[in-house]
């Protein structure tokens, strides 16, 4: 609303500096051939004062002023001649018209072709100042940024930051905030870990010596955490160590506590770095993002290799650690009915010693084939 | 809403352009005095409009208001003040609206002092003004609109190129761009004078105060620019004919040529037609080299963004003014009276000379430029025209242009006698032999041309003394009557002179640098010393330092004299920018007296250590200090009461007309 009254008022203020002189009476003003006049008048002063100065001979002098005379003498002439009446008293009234007209309808059009009028400005004080709960996360990380800028040995600040940056990828940033936060706040598993993150992600996914370094760090400085161990594995993996990284986790998951969530999912990782040629198996990618995922992720993630396993088991059916690992991975998930489904498939494919020790081990976990109990 | 009413003001400043281009100019036409008053109060608005959107766009940087994409583009939240302000003009939109801004203040200024020129001729001018204004802002609001919106807002900035964040860029394009399109001035009277078909020695005299203001400023704005490439881009060079810098020395000798030219005009009322003539070329070659540095053709720092849509606009522009007003000169150039004839040996025969070499000079310059440029667009050839070509060429042109420049203020108008201004320069000549044989001595005569450089200066700066110690009478009359006579001198005697004087500073400024200057590029490690120019200067090591939005190295280095004792710190830096992740060179200054240590920071080594330029730059200051005399002698003389003449008292009736209408 503002904006268009002052517009209004622009265009009104453009609109009479046209058409004031329009509209005057002009009294005749004087022939150009006075302002040249007024010209010569002053040339001929300074002619004067040069010679009284003595800056230029008398004879000179003489000439100048001969020649500024002639010169007089010559608009003198064109000022008798020319009047200064206006030649037509019709004026061309559509161009005056047109003209008066143009200004508001060239500016309001052009302005309707390139204007942006109902956007707000933004100027960055008044968003810094706006509620942080109604700002979107990349308002919430330019405000982090400006305090941080101010205060960059605010550890903290750099702690709640980097996480962020990673989760948003922009990982030259979280590796500058992660040394910072190390910098300040001291080291920690959690630092560590997400120092080697960041370091991985910048690299492009590659495990570097660096970010394999620090992984390393955060095993030691937490050794139940599984995290760490994924991604030493990974690094392991890509230098084609798939047996020792398989043994590594392993060794790992032999000291893990019976009741950690991730122990089944440990033991199917580590089957499938067992499983798969070097080349494939959960590749680097799949365990990199397994790691960085949230649970939600991870479990998809962990139902399409649980997919995978079982395509495989229907090709190579002979395979009791396989069939073990299929039903005890539905149960984690909660899909009992797969779990039972499968049991059914693996206690149909294998035969004697093979067939009763799946059914031990499924009775263990609370399953039980009843009706194919002969 | 800010940056809308920018945007506004520009559009509205564009339609009232249109008015202004066309009704003072019909009116003139047909002898009407209401539409001939139309010309000023729009220049007024137009004027005011366009201060409002440019004050605008200052406003959305200095609040860093991401809205725009003009300040996404060029801000950055956390750049000092200063370089938010300048930055407005660090970009091809921001500098494109200083440019019209500037324009639209010159015509302002035509319209606010322009009471004592005839209603028509005035009517014209302005009308031809607004020609000039309505193509560059329908160029600005077609092409590169500075309040472009973007949704949604940015939270920070790309910030602008880090060699642009430098006092150099509040100095620089502001000062270039007041002498560019000051001669715009110049270019809308000669066209006035074309459409009219009547030009006098009144016509020059009206002309003069705008040719001086624009050479003022460009010569600043050339000295600045390069003074601040000097410094900033670590090459420890002052000039390196680049295009660029050749698009801003063209209009500067054209208009130096017109200067002299238009006096011969104004005396005489000779050299009308090609007084016109260069009043044409000047801004021809001021807009050429807009066209230059705006499209694209050349990459250099100055080129902020390459389009070729944009290009081919100004191209357009380019053609349509120098096309058209040369053409209406082929037209008009019979229809105007020729000047009497004169004498060779005389001062307009001198400055008839003057002229002879700046164009020639000029053309020189025109060519060095455009010539790869053509060789490329026809055979793809890329070839470099370098400093060689224009040493050979430009370099011997200007010897006789100084060698003359003492005779000139001497020659008396009509018919000179140049045996007894030799006689009256006999001082300035022995003085300047005096030090050519001096310098041939201390040099063991190695540096010849170096002897008859500075010998050159010399004699420049003598022979301009020399005018004013005659012109005050020194040694004829009595001391007291001389004291007299120099304080009652012109001021325009002082401005030559003075202008004259800084002619003859900047050339031995130029000579010494390049004959006794020094360069080592030497790799140093902490505690080292290195010899130069009788100094020892020690290297103290690297230390890093956090400036607002740049985290840089400083190499510490102690200038050290022969009995060990320490003079001087200097400081180099290498600095890196993260917001556009770009590395840039700090140079380390130190002046003494008018001479300059310079130490540019190379790359680090593997064995330690790091690699250092050295220069010693004995008298550099003087180039630039010369620039300011001229400067200032151009300032002076625009201050000669004698510039200031005054309108014809009305024919009869109520006071009315321009004075009225522009109060």
């Amino acid at each position: 609303m503002e904006f268009w009254l002052i517009a209004v008022l622009l265009t009104f203020a453009a609109t009479l500096a046209v058409l004031l002189p329009l509209t005057r009476r002009r009294a005749a003003t004087a022939a150009d051939g006075q302002y040249d006049l007024e010209v010569y008048r002053d040339q001929m002063r300074e002619v004067e004062a040069d010679a009284a100065r003595g800056l230029i001979d008398p004879q000179s002098a003489e000439q100048a002023r001969a020649e500024i005379a002639r010169r007089m003498l010559k608009a003198e002439q064109e000022a008798g001649q020319g009047s200064s009446a206006p030649r037509s008293v019709q004026r061309a009234r559509w161009l005056v018209l047109s003209a008066v007209l143009s200004v508001p309808l060239i500016s309001w059009g052009l302005y309707a072709l390139t204007g942006s009028p109902d956007m707000p400005a933004q100027p960055l004080a008044g968003r810094m100042a706006s509620n942080p709960a109604d700002g979107s996360v990349s308002e919430l990380i330019a405000r982090a940024e400006a305090h941080l800028a101010q205060n960059p040995d605010d550890g903290r600040g750099w702690d709640v930051l980097a996480p962020v940056y990673l989760r948003l990828g922009r990982a030259d940033d979280a590796v500058n905030a992660y040394r910072n936060a190390v910098r300040l706040q001291g080291e920690s598993a959690e630092r560590a870990f997400g120092l080697g993150e960041a370091l991985a992600t910048a690299a492009g996914g590659t495990i570097t010596g660096d970010a394999q370094a620090m992984f390393e760090r955060a095993a030691a400085l937490d050794p139940g955490d599984v995290r760490p161990r994924f991604m030493i594995a990974r690094g392991l993996m890509q230098e084609g160590k798939n047996e020792e990284a398989a043994d590594m986790l392993q060794a790992f998951l032999d000291k893990a506590p019976a009741d950690a969530p991730w122990r089944d999912q440990l033991g199917a990782a580590i089957a499938e770095i067992r499983n798969a040629a070097p080349a494939s198996g959960p590749g680097q990618g799949d365990v990199e993002a397994a790691a960085k995922m949230a649970a939600e992720d991870r479990n998809e993630m962990i139902n399409s290799m649980v997919a995978g396993l079982d395509e495989r088991l229907k090709q190579n059916p002979d395979d009791l650690e396989g069939w073990k690992r299929l039903v005890r991975s539905y149960l984690v998930l909660g899909r009992r009915d797969d779990a039972l489904a499968a049991l059914k498939r693996g206690s149909d494919a294998l035969a004697g010693e093979k067939r009763n020790d799946l059914m031990a081990f499924a009775k263990e976990l609370g399953l039980e084939l009843t009706e194919t109990k002969p | 809403m800010t940056a809308e009413i920018g945007q506004f003001a520009l559009v509205l400043a564009l339609a009232l352009s249109l008015v202004q281009s066309v009704l003072p100019v019909a009116g003139a036409r047909r002898r009407d005095p209401r539409m001939m008053a139309v010309a000023v109060p729009t220049a007024f608005a137009v004027f005011a409009l366009i201060a409002l959107s440019f004050a605008m766009l200052v406003h959305a940087y200095v609040v860093s208001d991401f809205s725009v994409l003009n300040v996404v583009e060029n801000s950055h939240s956390q750049k000092p003040l200063l370089y938010k302000i300048t930055g407005v003009w660090g970009n091809h939109e921001g500098s494109m609206l200083l440019w019209v801004l500037i324009l639209a203040f010159f015509g302002a200024l035509v319209a606010f002092f322009g009471n004592n020129l005839p209603p028509a001729l005035k009517a014209n001018v302005l009308g031809v003004h607004g020609w000039i204004g309505t193509a560059f802002l329908l160029f600005i609001v077609a092409t590169s609109n500075p309040f472009a919106r973007v949704a949604p807002a940015p939270l920070e900035g790309q910030d602008l190129n880090p060699i642009l964040q430098d006092i150099g860029l509040a100095i620089h394009p502001p000062l270039l761009y007041l002498g560019y399109v000051g001669f715009s001035v110049c270019f809308s009277f000669a066209v006035a004078a074309l459409i009219e078909g009547r030009i006098d020695a009144a016509w020059a005299r009206w002309v003069r105060p705008w040719t001086l203001t624009a050479w003022m400023f460009l010569t600043g704005g050339i000295a600045m620019g390069s003074y601040w490439a000097y410094y900033e881009l670590g090459w420890g060079g002052w000039w390196f004919w680049d295009p660029v810098e050749n698009a801003s020395f063209m209009p500067w000798l054209a208009g130096t040529a017109l200067l002299h030219s238009a006096l011969v005009m104004e005396k005489r009322s000779a050299l009308k037609i090609w007084t016109v003539l260069l009043a044409l070329l000047t801004f021809s070659l001021s807009l050429l080299g807009t066209f230059l540095v705006r499209s694209g053709v050349l990459t250099s720092v100055h080129t902020f963004a390459t389009d070729p849509g944009r290009g081919l606009f100004i191209l357009a522009i380019l053609t349509l003014f120098i096309g058209g007003s040369l053409t209406l000169f082929a037209f008009r150039a019979q229809s105007l009276s020729s000047g009497g004839l004169f004498q060779p040996i005389s001062r307009e025969g001198a400055l008839v000379f003057n002229n002879l070499f700046l164009t020639t000079a000029t053309a020189t310059v025109l060519v060095g430029t455009l010539y790869p440029l053509l060789l490329e667009a026809l055979t793809g050839d890329k070839i470099s025209v370098g400093a060689p070509f224009f040493n050979m060429t430009f370099g011997p042109l200007m010897i006789p242009l100084l060698a003359a420049v003492p005779f000139g203020p001497l020659l008396a108008w009509k018919r000179g006698d140049l045996l007894g201004v030799g006689q009256r320069l006999l001082t300035a000549f022995a003085l300047a032999l005096l030090v050519t044989g001096f310098i041939l001595y201390k040099t063991s005569a190695r540096e010849v041309l170096a002897a008859f450089g500075i010998g050159l200066a010399v004699w420049v700066m003598a022979g301009s003394l020399t005018d004013l110690a005659l012109k005050a009478g020194i040694g004829k009359v009595s001391a007291a009557t001389a004291f007299a006579r120099f304080v009652g001198l012109p001021r325009s005697v002082f401005g030559t002179a003075l202008a004259h004087f800084g002619l003859g500073i900047t050339l031995l400024g130029i000579v010494s640098v390049t004959t006794f200057g020094t360069e080592q590029v030497v790799a140093m490690k902490p505690g080292e010393t290195l010899p130069v120019a009788g100094y020892r200067l020690r290297y103290d090591g690297l230390t890093p330092a956090i400036g607002p939005n740049y985290t840089e190295q400083q190499g510490r280095f102690a200038l050290l004299d022969n009995a060990a004792r320490q003079v001087d710190t200097i400081v180099s830096a290498r600095r890196f920018y993260p917001a556009r992740r770009m590395p840039t060179t700090e140079a380390g200054i130190v002046t003494h007296g008018v001479n300059q240590f310079y130490i540019s920071l190379g790359d680090d080594l593997a064995a330690g250590g790091i690699v250092v330029r050295v220069w010693w730059k004995p008298l550099v200051t003087l180039i630039w200090l010369g620039a300011l005399a001229m400067m200032a002698g151009g300032c002076i003389s625009l201050l000669d009461r004698r510039l200031r003449i005054g309108a014809p008292a009305r024919a009869k009736g109520p006071r009315s007309g321009p004075a009225e209408a522009s109060a």
